[in-house]
């Protein structure tokens, strides 16, 4: 059941307050590395290479493995949404979706460039898509302690 | 030329519209929801949670890998 997955989550306590401050300094530190150099290493590889795939596979199982099987605690979900409040943003999603989608109907033609074709330019420097990067696996931190 | 700017201002109006809409909820004087409050509730059943994080795959892959 959906619900009794929220009730064995919520409760569960996290494994870094235990640790002594050092120690936690350095496993911080630690994973701050392990994040910088997985970033620089993954926008170094080739857009449609195999190692770029496994690159991002790499980072969709690590993910994956903790929000399945290690979750750290979650932040508890509201109890319910308000339908309202949750319109504008299903509005503002469907009209992001709908623009996207008008560019791949045009079939993304220079007059009407999909997102994609904006964001890929901005992003293709080293050290921006390393940030790029970055910022991807903080969403999905942030993701898995929901 | 126009056409190719409409379409970037269309893309940066909707994204600030989002981006205001989670400083709005983030305000707690109205109903709005933030990005994190809905996700959650979506996230609450192990399926919504495989959703979202493919969800969140995707974008890498299609962002990182292609």
């Amino acid at each position: 059941m959906a619900a009794d997955d929220v009730s064995r989550w919520r409760g569960r306590v996290g494994r870094g307050p235990g640790r002594p401050a050092g120690g936690r300094l350095a496993r911080r530190l630690a994973v701050g590395i392990g994040l910088a150099a997985y970033c620089w290493a993954a926008a170094g590889a080739a857009p449609f290479t195999i190692t770029a795939l496994l690159w991002v596979l790499l980072a969709g199982a690590v993910i994956g493995g903790i929000a399945f099987w290690r979750p750290p605690e979650r932040i508890p979900p509201p109890d319910r949404l308000d339908v309202t409040g949750f319109s504008y943003w299903a509005i503002g999603v469907a009209a992001l979706f709908e623009w996207e989608a008008a560019a791949f109907k045009d079939n993304a033609r220079w007059w009407h460039p999909s997102l994609t074709d904006l964001i890929n330019p901005l992003i293709a420097p080293h050290p921006l898509k390393s940030a790029a990067i970055l910022l991807w696996l903080l969403a999905g931190w942030a993701l898995v302690r929901r | 030329m126009a056409t190719r700017i409409i379409t970037i201002v269309g893309f940066g109006c909707v994204i600030i519209a989002l981006f205001a809409l989670e400083i709005i909820g983030r305000r707690r004087t109205n109903r709005i929801p933030t990005l994190g409050e809905w996700l959650g509730y979506l996230m609450r059943g192990r399926a919504g949670r495989a959703v979202v994080l493919l969800g969140w795959l995707w974008l890498g892959w299609h962002y990182f890998a292609r």
